[in-house]
């Protein structure tokens, strides 16, 4: 295999694909990345069995062939090399000799033939949507799933599409982010599929703002198409929990506020909680909300803002980190929070089809 | 701003007082007939077990304790064997950790019989470490009846400790207060006096010709690096030297919870090893939310007819203090071994504690409802703990389970 290919194209595919090669992969060919070269054009594929990416570059290709050669090393020898044409000259022992200007590296890679077929998706349904969109919806949910490898169902954002509507959603059993899209599509196409967290944020990191992207989900995988680039990955087995019966159908209070604003008192009053005492309080006042923690160890802090609020004063611990991460993920200037007591769930919603739910924390 | 000087650690004083051959001391105290004689506290001799304690008439026989029964009872056909009777060793106990707080508030126990007592803020007209050690002895043999113990009397933990052991029974040994004097105390005692030389290092040691501490005491720094590594030659050179900067700890935290059980014979019936498996966990997990702690790492042992032991352990994310939870974790692992050999011991234990936090200031993160898993995990909890009520209340037995079933229940 022999190319000549832009320091750019190289450089923007190795990015786009190195993501899913793991630290210490179970098989040493897994740390590698697959190139295989034809027709002006270069293939760059990784996996780590659960996920794979393919990602698409042009190059000039004296002769067609392929090869795989260690991913990360691979990307920091591109990252350093002068804004030039780089060649890359692969023998059949799968010796890389990578030369720009004066620079000569000589890399030892795997034969192709090591590297794990990529499964080709049969059947299921294929929908598509505005890569921007299905980028918001994600970016809104997904840091809301589980990290819990006990809770494996939880691992994972879900697609739900039925009712010819997406709808993506991710808890970890303590708050619960959803996002919801009008989508068409015929009845009998109607599918769940859990994506597991790693390949959500591969997809987070191919999708652009325009375009459209392709969904493909059948029995056990799901694949992301995009212009250039296609992501596979295994699906999480199982029923995800009905999560529609935690949304509260409705709340006594309903209070606006400025997001950036409530989103900056929390970080800086959060500053005083600590392991021992890690909430802070929400007291909701007539156009006041007074937010403050204390910890007996470590000090106190309370900073008010602003709201559109008129009903009974409440208070309600929350955890800080809980609260944050919607807003930092949200765009809106304004957002509501909808308040029943200190014991019930809170929801914070936008807009736009966006809602979390929030359990409180009891304190004595 | 405090002064420096002023801020020097106060030489200290450290007493360890050891009982002497404590259950079977006790054992003679309340049977009169068998003072003189050789009892053996622990197993009989026709069964599986090992001696817990003997007194010393015993001792000259070659019975010492941890040996088997069995081994005991051919080297002193003329043994008393007695059950132990861990109620009444517990009562004495307290009588004499008793006495310890009358001298000091800083006691350590190590065991029933054992413990390290910081005497260094005593008043002067006590009389120092010695006078104590005098007046702490003759107090326990007033109010036991009779009981005698051997103490130490030195600077830190690691020399009181040496020291008691070096003039058994009825002992009182005092470690020089300078440093020379510490030296030449440590240096013609065998090198496996020191913490961290076990027997492996103390063999190793021995064929290079070193079995002393003097002879430690004198070899270079690189040396010890050698037969220590980096870490364990500068804890043994500070051990030579008789330096240990370790606090006399009122309160131990418990790094691990954990219980087992030898069978009278070897078992090879699966469930019943799986069943009193069980009952080791919720053993363990009852003592676990006692302490109000929680542990990450889950262990099973396993001994064999044959004495090959094996362990196996698992983490558990988050930490738990749930029977269920260490149950299916406990079964996995015992499932996963494909055990087809009698099984001798089986035991259960959990470590890498933390605090559950209940009672803490710290506020408790409610949960979305019981439709999902972790909502489980509450009723769950709230289940664990009216077992364990019933339990303080009505006796271990009071309450069962039917049937002990498996994890894919």
């Amino acid at each position: 295999m022999k190319i000549v290919i832009g320091k750019d194209a190289v450089l923007s595919g190795l990015q786009m694909v190195h993501g899913v090669v793991n630290v210490r992969p179970t098989l040493p060919v897994l740390s590698n990345v697959l190139l295989q070269a034809e027709a002006d054009k270069l293939w760059m594929t990784t996996t780590d069995l659960e996920v794979s990416v393919r990602c698409l570059v042009d190059a000039k290709v004296g002769k067609a062939g392929g090869t795989t050669l260690p991913a990360r090393r691979l990307l920091g020898i591109v990252r350093e090399l002068p804004v030039e044409n780089i060649d890359i000259d692969v023998d059949d022992k799968n010796n890389a000799v990578i030369s720009c200007g004066s620079a000569y590296f000589k890399i030892l890679g795997l034969p192709q033939d090591d590297f794990p077929a990529i499964a080709g998706y049969q059947g299921g349904s294929t929908f598509t949507l505005e890569q921007r969109v299905l980028k918001d919806m994600l970016q809104k949910t997904f840091y809301a799933a589980s990290t819990d490898e006990t809770r494996f169902i939880l691992n994972g954002t879900l697609l739900s599409f039925k009712g010819n509507k997406l709808t993506v959603v991710a808890t970890d059993g303590r708050r619960l982010a959803l996002a919801e899209q009008e989508l068409e599509f015929p009845k009998e196409s109607e599918v769940d599929a859990i994506i597991p967290t790693k390949a959500v944020n591969e997809i987070l990191r191919m999708l652009k703002d325009e375009g459209t992207v392709k969904v493909h989900v059948t029995k056990n995988q799901a694949g992301f198409e995009v212009e250039n680039m296609v992501l596979t990955t295994k699906l999480i087995e199982g029923t995800y929990p009905n999560f529609r019966q935690v949304i509260p159908a409705q709340c006594e209070h309903r209070i606006a506020v400025e997001r950036e604003s409530l989103l900056t008192a929390l970080r800086r009053v959060a500053l005083l909680t600590s392991e021992k005492s890690s909430s802070v309080r929400l007291t909701f006042g007539k156009s006041k909300l007074k937010i403050s923690a204390s910890s007996p160890d470590v000090g106190e802090a309370h900073e008010s803002v602003a709201i559109k609020y008129n009903g009974k004063e409440m208070t309600v611990a929350f955890n800080p980190e809980y609260i944050m991460e919607p807003l930092k993920n949200l765009a809106n200037d304004e957002i509501y929070v909808e308040m029943t007591d200190e014991l019930s769930p809170g929801v914070i919603k936008s807009d736009v089809p966006f809602i979390y739910v929030l359990m409180p924390m009891r304190i004595s | 701003m405090r002064d420096v000087a002023a801020m020097k650690v106060p030489v200290r004083t450290i007493l360890h007082v050891d009982m002497d051959a404590f259950y079977a001391a006790v054992e003679q105290l309340d049977n009169p007939v068998w003072r003189g004689k050789p009892v053996i506290v622990g197993a009989p001799p026709d069964r599986r077990g090992v001696v817990a304690t003997c007194s010393y008439e015993a001792r000259r026989y070659g019975v010492h304790s941890a040996m088997p029964s069995r081994a005991a009872g051919k080297l002193c056909p003329s043994g008393i064997f007695v059950p132990p009777r861990m109620e009444r060793y517990e009562e004495v106990s307290a009588i004499i950790m008793g006495i310890f707080l009358e001298f000091t508030p800083l006691v350590e126990p190590l065991s029933l019989d054992e413990a390290f007592l910081d005497v260094s803020g005593a008043p002067a007209q006590w009389g120092g470490g010695i006078s104590i050690a005098k007046e702490l002895k003759r107090r326990i043999c007033e109010r036991t009846g009779g009981l005698t113990a051997s103490v130490g009397v030195a600077r830190n933990k690691f020399l009181a400790k040496v020291a008691s052991d070096l003039n058994k029974p009825d002992g009182l040994t005092v470690v020089p207060d300078d440093v020379n004097g510490v030296i030449a105390f440590l240096a013609p005692l065998p090198v496996k006096r020191l913490w961290g030389v076990g027997k492996v290092s103390e063999e190793r040691l021995s064929q290079a010709g070193i079995r002393t501490i003097g002879q430690l005491q004198v070899l270079p720094h690189a040396v010890l690096e050698e037969y220590f590594g980096v870490a364990g030659a500068k804890h043994i050179q500070e051990l030579c030297s008789g330096v240990d900067d370790r606090p006399v700890e009122t309160a131990i935290e418990e790094k691990s919870f954990s219980g087992e059980h030898t069978f009278d014979q070897d078992c090879a019936d699966m469930e019943k090893v799986r069943q009193v498996l069980l009952e080791q966990v919720e053993r363990v997990g009852e003592r676990l939310r006692a302490a109000g702690r929680t542990g990450s790492t889950v262990h099973i042992k396993v001994r064999f007819g044959d004495f090959r032991t094996i362990t196996r352990q698992t983490a558990i994310k988050p930490p738990t203090d749930s029977d269920k939870t260490l149950r299916d974790a406990a079964f996995t692992l015992l499932s996963r071994e494909n055990i087809c050999q009698p099984v001798r011991l089986i035991g259960f234990g959990v470590s890498g504690l933390a605090h559950s936090g209940n009672g803490e200031p710290v506020g408790e993160q409610l949960l979305l409802g019981d439709l999902l898993p972790s909502g489980l995990d509450m009723r769950q909890a709230a289940l664990d703990r009216a077992v364990d009520r019933l339990r303080q209340t009505f006796g271990r037995h009071a309450l069962k389970r039917g049937q002990w079933r498996s994890p894919s229940e």
